[in-house]
């Protein structure tokens, strides 16, 4: 792969001489030399303190050349690799925030997909890929992206229901990432989850009483006498009528279906609730119905959602801040108000742009992305955007960016804006 | 009776009742719909030639052993030649049904079109007394056929007895290749037609592009031998060759890039978008004149929605032909529609054109629809919500079936089903609050 992207760009003197001549005795010398100036930033790598400024010399030799013949992209991986280790072990000794309710640093949920007789994997699905945030108490962050982007996985790897393949989840200052199953169980009742098929995530066995006073029998949230009138109390609160209580859950539509999902998520008095597409699966006036009703509870009970959609008026609607993901990777970040101002990412503007607008008169200036979501177990090298961007540079084919602050609590990771760290 | 409302469930006597009156009926339904009939029988006259498709007080029932659900009940709607009508409303109120009662897809023996017309402008081959279609053979100057060999399945010519060469004469072909005949134009009217006679229209004149491209590809088969399907189908004399030509060409028609390795591949080889491509590829194969889209996107990402409409729009510029969009989602009614039908519990509650229904909506449960949508604009804190849910579609109330979940009820609301209001020369509502008569 090496020797065809040197081949293919030729607008060096050498790359040209190159192609005069016969290419086969050629390439050995080419690959000769990129090895070479690959050890050579590799001591020079070693011999400073950290790998960062390294790299930004590298992309800044390339960037003033403007050319990538004999450009390493496995090494330029590599040595990105290490840099975001070095940075991962770095963070990993400072303290949690303390504003934060929950903080995700470096978040990392890879599945095997191919392994060896002895059980070596040789292949991974990056699913969730170094993600880090911080979430405050009370606030809603909505994670928008397309299908297949590590949006639930996300969700559930911060719930532990997925054990994280690497990072740190704090939740109210605790590391809980390396916990056991039997030390998550207390904090079980401060983070729960709804799901998104209200369809499919309710026991059709058993009635509507019995799934919501299970959660409160198993973790003794109330005394057993009082389960009934608090789980009669949870109900009202949820907008269901108390003669529900002894019914089964397909006696009920879709909207009552998920406010008993809400039910019985709330019924353990959760600090953080994870809504992985709560609304999806509804119709237009009854999401309106279930979003009031998540509003009105967030405001009641203090509760700090993490909003999982694909619907970008529903995110804008329910949310305080707003993360972008893009095959498994946080793409843009920052409060609703700076991010639907001006998106800065040029994912971000083609998605904004795609949503349909209720104005026939409105005619949209609008960004179609070419192309479907590649693969999350062969992501392209580089950016793994540069496939579809509109606004794609020979750089970004070889490159990762990183992901910068550029204003305060706006996050952005793309070429276009400048890659050296304030 | 009281006591039989609090129920909520039927005794065993009762369904079997209902079940032995429903047999009755879906009895001479069926028999209808598998007799043999001349044409002449259900041959009929548009109101307006404008128009493409016609449907008139359309009832589609299923008859069920609870009872009879009135799943589309006297819905009536034009589709104008070249235009885009959306059919809007949410889930279970009848719109899928109404479009698969204009394919007589119905699921049967249960579902049935029990009464009205769904007139359409058929442009189909003329046949000969025979029923075989009738080509149209390329002439040179003098008038004469123009002659060519006839070729075997391997391509060598065909001899005669004699041993010389067979000639036949040249059929034209249109630009993909694919065989002409002579065409007429004809007004079917498709609730009366016999299935047999429906294979006529299927595919060929109307197409329909299904809800969910994830199953509706036949996953034992490659797309390439789906596609050529359509073609053997619906022109007669094509050959494996004039097939393969024509399924690349709507491949290449649609924008697939690589539209041989398409044709070869299977369907679980390719994406979400891409199947919903190849759909439209398959709808596009038969040379509609109306494509039903039956929930196009609504299984897609934002990013590939956009694509698949842009494409929709094109292709409809292209083919000339109408499409029936049918979506619950009022921002892509907004972008692709012309005229818009707006549906409730199986009755059409209003009816105008886009900028009618989006600017000056008129019925309370059209303005709550557009109110409760969060949009990209919009900055409120709460959002409106229609309060309560859709009425049990067995034993609908014979007063508007709005009325409980509506705001804005005066005292005729209490009275009977309200009528269809005309407003403008093309903006109908039915909603008592727009009854002058009544109200004043």
């Amino acid at each position: 792969m090496n020797d065809e992207e040197k081949f293919t760009g030729s607008e060096t003197p050498e790359g040209a001489a190159a192609e005069q001549t016969d290419v086969c005795p050629e390439a050995p010398e080419t690959e000769n030399e990129g090895t070479v100036s690959g050890t050579e930033a590799q001591k020079t790598a070693e011999s400073s303190e950290s790998g960062e400024v390294d790299i930004a010399a590298v992309n800044a030799q390339c960037l003033a050349s403007g050319d990538f013949t004999g450009f390493d992209d496995a090494y330029e991986a590599a040595l990105e690799q290490r840099a975001r280790d070095e940075k991962a072990a770095a963070d990993r000794a400072s303290p949690a925030d303390p504003d934060a309710l929950l903080e995700v640093r470096h978040l990392k949920m890879y599945f095997p997909l191919k392994k060896t007789l002895g059980g070596k994997v040789t292949l991974w699905l990056r699913a969730v890929d170094d993600v880090s945030f911080k979430l405050k108490a009370g606030e809603t962050l909505g994670i928008v992206g397309e299908s297949g982007c590590g949006k639930t996985t996300m969700g559930r790897a911060v719930l532990k229901l997925y054990k994280p393949t690497g990072g740190q989840i704090f939740f109210e200052g605790k590391d809980i990432a390396k916990y056991k199953p039997s030390e998550m169980r207390p904090l079980r009742t401060k983070m729960q989850i709804i799901f998104q098929d209200p369809y499919s995530s309710l026991p059709p066995r058993s009635t509507v009483g019995g799934i919501l006073s299970e959660p409160v029998k198993v973790h003794k949230i109330v005394e057993k006498e009082k389960i009934k009138d608090y789980v009669l109390d949870v109900m009202e609160q949820c907008g269901l009528r108390d003669y529900y209580f002894e019914r089964y859950p397909h006696e009920f539509s879709g909207g009552q279906r998920q406010r008993i999902c809400i039910a019985r998520a709330l019924s353990v008095n959760p600090q953080l609730v994870v809504c992985d597409e709560p609304v999806s699966a509804l119709d237009v006036s009854i999401q309106a119905q279930i979003i009031n009703l998540l509003r009105r509870l967030q405001e009641q009970r203090g509760l700090t959602y993490m909003f999982i959609s694909h619907d970008l008026s529903v995110v804008k609607h329910i949310s305080d801040r707003i993360g972008v993901m893009y095959l498994g990777s946080m793409v843009e970040f920052g409060d609703k108000k700076s991010i639907f101002s001006h998106p800065m990412h040029p994912y971000t503007q083609a998605l904004f742009s795609a949503v349909p607008n209720p104005n026939p008169d409105v005619k949209m200036d609008r960004i179609v992305l070419k192309g479907d979501i590649p693969s999350p177990a062969n992501p392209p090298k580089g950016c793994k955007f540069h496939t579809r961007c509109h606004k794609c540079m020979e750089i970004c084919k070889h490159i990762a960016p990183k992901y910068l602050e550029y204003e305060p609590g706006h996050f952005v990771a793309c070429h276009l804006y400048p890659q050296e760290e304030a | 009776m009281a006591e039989k409302k609090n129920r909520h469930y039927l005794t065993g006597k009762e369904v079997k009742a209902i079940a032995k009156e429903n047999n009755k009926i879906i009895r001479a339904l069926e028999k209808k719909k598998k007799r043999k009939a001349q044409e002449s029988e259900f041959l009929s006259e548009l109101k307006d030639p404008a128009n493409i498709l016609e449907v008139e007080d359309l009832h589609s029932y299923f008859f069920t052993d609870q009872g009879v659900v009135k799943a589309v009940n006297g819905v009536s709607f034009e589709i104008p030649q070249g235009a885009t009508v959306g059919v809007v409303g949410e889930s279970g109120c009848g719109k899928s049904v109404t479009s698969m009662s204009i394919m007589q897809l119905l699921q049967g023996p249960y579902g049935q079109i029990f009464s009205g017309s769904i007139r359409f402008k058929s442009y189909d081959f003329k046949r000969d007394e025979k029923g075989e279609p009738i080509p149209i053979y390329e002439t040179d100057e003098a008038g004469e056929p123009i002659m060519e060999p006839v070729l075997d399945k391997k391509g060598n010519p065909k001899l005669d007895k004699g041993g010389a060469p067979m000639t036949a004469p040249k059929q034209k072909r249109d630009q993909y290749g694919t065989r002409l005949f002579e065409m007429e134009e004809k007004v079917f009217d498709i609730a009366q037609m016999p299935v047999k006679e429906m294979h006529r229209l299927r595919g060929r004149q109307i197409a329909m592009i299904f809800q969910e491209p994830m199953t509706s590809l036949n996953p034992v088969f490659t797309i390439g031998n789906q596609l050529d399907e359509v073609t053997f189908l619906h022109f007669p004399g094509s050959t494996k060759e004039d097939a393969k030509r024509r399924s690349i060409e709507m491949l290449n028609l649609v924008g697939i890039a690589m539209p041989e390795r398409v044709y070869k591949s299977y369907p679980h080889e390719l994406s979400g978008g891409m199947r919903q491509r190849v759909m439209i590829s398959m709808a596009l194969a038969g040379d509609p004149r109306l494509i039903i889209a039956d929930e196009p996107t609504t299984a897609l990402d934002v990013t590939i929605q956009a694509q698949i409409l842009d494409l929709l729009r094109d292709l409809k510029t292209r083919i000339n032909g109408s499409i029936l969009l049918i979506t619950h989602d009022l921002g892509i009614i907004a972008e692709m529609a012309d005229y818009v039908v707006v549906m409730y519990a199986g009755r059409i509650i209003e009816k105008g054109t886009a900028s009618e229904i989006f600017h000056h909506p008129m019925h309370p449960y059209t303005i709550g629809l557009q109110k409760s949508k969060p949009t990209m604009d919009s900055d409120s804190n709460t959002l409106f919500n229609i309060p309560g849910n859709v009425p049990n579609p067995i034993d609908m109330p014979d007063y508007c079936y709005f009325r409980e979940r509506c705001t804005g009820c005066v005292k005729a609301c209490f009275g009977d089903y309200p009528a269809m209001v005309q407003v403008s020369p093309t903006h109908f509502v039915a909603c008592h609050l727009y009854d002058k008569e009544k109200t004043e």
